[in-house]
């Protein structure tokens, strides 16, 4: 058994080999965050404040959304998409909201009668649909004259996500 | 049951009955009452039916009954003309006498043919069970005390039979605990409660009651639609009793079944006794009971999401679109609208949207409010928005030139004309209450030339032409909806959040208006008039309509909100000759369809 520092030495010298440190390049570590799912991802919010900043990026919670929905010809309406989001709320609290508690509701389906039975994505419409009710219930009424309840249409899916 | 009533209904007339050959059947035929007054301690309940029974003695009767049937589906053919022949000599206003007789006479070979063969319990279980047909009260309670030990034990008459049929229970009970279990305790555990309670005699501990609830379910449903059966034969007397009996029996219920038997039942009530019908509860309230229907079912949310695609593929290629939505609310229908069409291809439309509601009572203006939200939501995402509200207490007091703009329809800068669609859910059986306002809503609608027409409605029978049919109609309806409410919901792993259960208590409270409005409303205050998507599509194709296939995109959407569901699996989504239904097991509950005005465009307005 060699000691750690010995297998150190040996991959230092070995040619080709580089360390990266990660944390000097925060779109290097926003690439990498951005293949966690979102759970992980926010974990990964809570290590440091460079994590947590890049965890708040929308960039990031973008490519994760993306990769849970199945959307045809995402790459195409890419671009207005990415205004409509952002104007009702954002990609992370589209995925707080909507997405990941759809699929969480979609795992416990699949867990419960078999993977045939669930559908495998969450589709981006469907989800986007569901979000824009979302915000709509948030808007307050008539400068703010009654108390507005609490938005409850996502309320079905269950408790959301919380990946603040 | 059933039968019963035809005869109560035929008291006081002067044929005695032919017993022979419903007694084959093992049917209890009640006879003309010999004096009308009731004694003080007959039970109140099978007095109202034309029996004289006293309550300390209903125990006794029941097991009578019970030996009866037992005795008698164990016989051979050669027995049952001599009872035929018998019984007239008897009183039956004694029930308790007549049945002494009876058995006395079958006793013969009492003992050797109450050691049960699985046969006879089977056969007590076969009536039991068998509540399809209306078979009279006495077998299934007959059948059902017979494995009920409490009353036996409770009221033991020294008598030879009495004490083999306690053996042959306690055999019974080693060999075939499960049908022990299935043929419950009836409804006259209810009576059998009253003796209980009266024969304080029965100090000996009873044991626990066991009452299975479905074999209650059962019998309350028969109850309910025997009292309605009574309330359609104006026989207000014995639709009371059974109301009480209904309360009873929905006690021993839980859940959707409760809640269903509790809505009907206060609803006959308002009915029997002509209470003044609900008062028309104020526009907000009513809104805020809708706004919590929303949340707990997928019901409205498959309406809107799949009336929105078959807009949205109307719309493509408009650059100037109109929505008349006939029942605004609070709007929750369009920010997914919104949202869809500020990301299709081509980028959005200029949108309009009318919307049309009722008089609010406070005068405070809530169609602006919510056109106010909506614009806020459609200027965020980058939509050109305009919004009318229309006030009106009934659709029929629209006109076609009121709806569009002053100057007709607004046209885009190549001189086409917006595209409109009329949107309407849940709003269109109403119209029906009035004569003639159908046909003249459906008119307007033709007038605008619209692109297309979405109608969702409940796929439901409750217009029928009798009260009983609508009745037995909405008992099966609504148990069905309140069934899904409740399995359908989130019982899940996140288990029953407060604000699940204050939203479910908020939807039932709006189904149990519906309910009351079915039942006990007459005439033009009877607006819940739901009929079936068959009924629709006549009347839409009579009025100049033909379909729209929704396609297999809003079946799709349908159905992925569907599985978001917890209860997903109980909700079904079909698809009948281009309409779309949701529904609950094989029970479809609301429908959805489109319409466009059809090339024969010529009809007299």
């Amino acid at each position: 058994m060699r000691r750690p520092e010995e297998e150190e030495e040996e991959e230092r010298s070995s040619p080709g080999w580089r360390r990266i440190p990660i944390n000097d390049n925060a779109d290097l570590l926003a690439e990498i965050l951005g293949r966690l799912d979102g759970r992980s991802l926010a974990v990964a919010g809570c290590v440091c404040r460079l994590w947590n900043a890049l965890a708040r990026r929308e960039a990031v919670w973008e490519v994760v959304c993306y990769r849970h929905v199945a959307s045809a010809g995402a790459s195409a309406a890419a671009g207005g998409t990415r205004s409509v989001v952002a104007a009702l709320g954002g990609y992370r609290r589209l995925y707080r909201l909507c997405i990941g508690p759809a699929l969480d509701r979609l795992a416990g389906v699949r867990r419960r009668q078999g993977p045939a039975a669930a559908a495998r994505h969450v589709s981006l419409s469907l989800a986007l649909s569901l979000f824009s009710i979302d915000c709509y219930e948030r808007l307050g009424g008539g400068g703010g004259r009654q108390q507005q309840p609490p938005p409850t249409s996502l309320l079905f899916l269950g408790k959301p996500v919380d990946v603040s | 049951m059933k039968r019963e009533h035809e005869d109560a209904g035929r008291m006081g007339g002067d044929d005695p009955m032919n017993m022979g050959p419903e007694i084959a059947k093992g049917k209890m035929v009640p006879v003309m009452r010999t004096g009308d007054e009731m004694e003080c301690g007959v039970d109140e309940l099978l007095a109202a039916l034309g029996y004289k029974v006293r309550a300390s003695d209903m125990a006794d009767v029941a097991q009578k009954l019970a030996q009866l049937e037992v005795a008698m589906s164990s016989d051979d053919a050669s027995h049952l003309p001599q009872i035929a022949a018998d019984t007239v000599h008897y009183d039956p206003s004694d029930l308790y006498a007549w049945l002494d007789s009876m058995l006395s006479e079958l006793n013969a070979p009492p003992c050797a043919q109450l050691l049960p063969p699985t046969a006879t319990a089977s056969r007590g279980n076969g009536h039991s069970s068998t509540a399809a047909k209306p078979s009279a009260a006495a077998p299934p309670r007959a059948s059902a005390l017979h494995d009920f030990k409490p009353v036996v034990s409770a009221a033991s008459v020294g008598r030879v039979v009495c004490d083999t049929e306690q053996q042959s229970e306690k055999i019974l009970s080693p060999r075939d605990p499960k049908r022990m279990r299935t043929c419950s305790s009836s409804s006259s555990s209810s009576s059998a409660k009253e003796v209980a309670s009266s024969l304080k005699s029965a100090t000996e501990a009873l044991p626990v009651v066991v009452v299975d609830t479905q074999e209650t379910g059962v019998r309350l449903v028969h109850a309910l639609l025997a009292s309605a059966e009574a309330v359609q034969q104006e026989n207000l007397k014995a639709a009371d009793a059974l109301l009480k009996q209904i309360s009873m029996l929905a006690a021993s219920q839980s859940g959707p079944m409760r809640k269903v038997a509790g809505y009907f039942a206060e609803a006959l009530a308002r009915r029997i006794y002509r209470h003044s019908p609900l008062p028309q509860a104020d526009r907000v309230a009513l809104d805020l009971l809708h706004s919590h229907f929303y949340e707990s079912a997928p019901y409205l949310k498959f309406a809107h999401f799949t009336a929105n695609q078959a807009i949205l593929e109307a719309f493509t290629g408009f650059r100037q679109v109109h929505v008349i939505d006939f029942g605004l609310k609070q709007g929750m229908q369009w920010p997914a609208l919104l949202q869809a069409l500020a990301l299709r291809p081509g980028g959005p439309p200029s949108f309009r949207l009318t919307g049309i509601g009722p008089p609010q009572p406070d005068n405070s203006d809530a169609l602006q409010e919510v056109g106010w939200k909506l614009s806020m939501l459609a200027e965020s995402i980058g939509i050109d928005f305009h919004f009318r509200g229309f006030v009106a207490s009934s659709l029929a007091d629209l006109e076609p030139q009121m709806l569009l703009e002053p100057e007709g329809k607004r046209r885009d800068r190549d001189g086409v004309e917006e595209a409109v669609a009329v949107n309407s859910v849940m709003e269109l059986h109403q119209l029906l209450a009035r004569p003639g306002a159908m046909e003249k809503v459906l008119g307007t609608v033709r007038a605008l030339r619209p692109r297309i027409v979405t109608v969702v409605e409940e796929e439901a029978n409750h217009n029928g032409r009798t009260f009983l049919e609508r009745f037995t109609e909405a008992l099966h309806y609504y148990s069905s909806m309140f069934d899904s409410l409740e399995n359908g919901g989130d019982s899940g792993a996140d288990g029953e959040l407060e604000e699940q259960q204050r939203h479910r208590a908020m939807a039932d409270a709006y189904l149990g208006r519906q309910i009351c409005n079915v039942v006990a409303s007459e005439g033009t205050d009877r607006t819940e008039r739901h009929e079936t998507l068959g009924r629709w599509r006549g009347r839409m194709a009579q009025a100049g309509f033909e379909p729209v296939h929704l396609g297999s995109n809003a079946f799709k959407q349908a159905s992925m909100l569907l599985a978001l569901y917890a209860g997903g699996d109980g909700f079904r989504v079909e698809e009948a000759e281009g309409c779309l239904t949701l529904g609950w097991h094989t029970r479809p509950l609301i429908a959805t369809s489109a319409w466009r005005v059809g090339p024969a465009a010529d009809f007299a307005l």
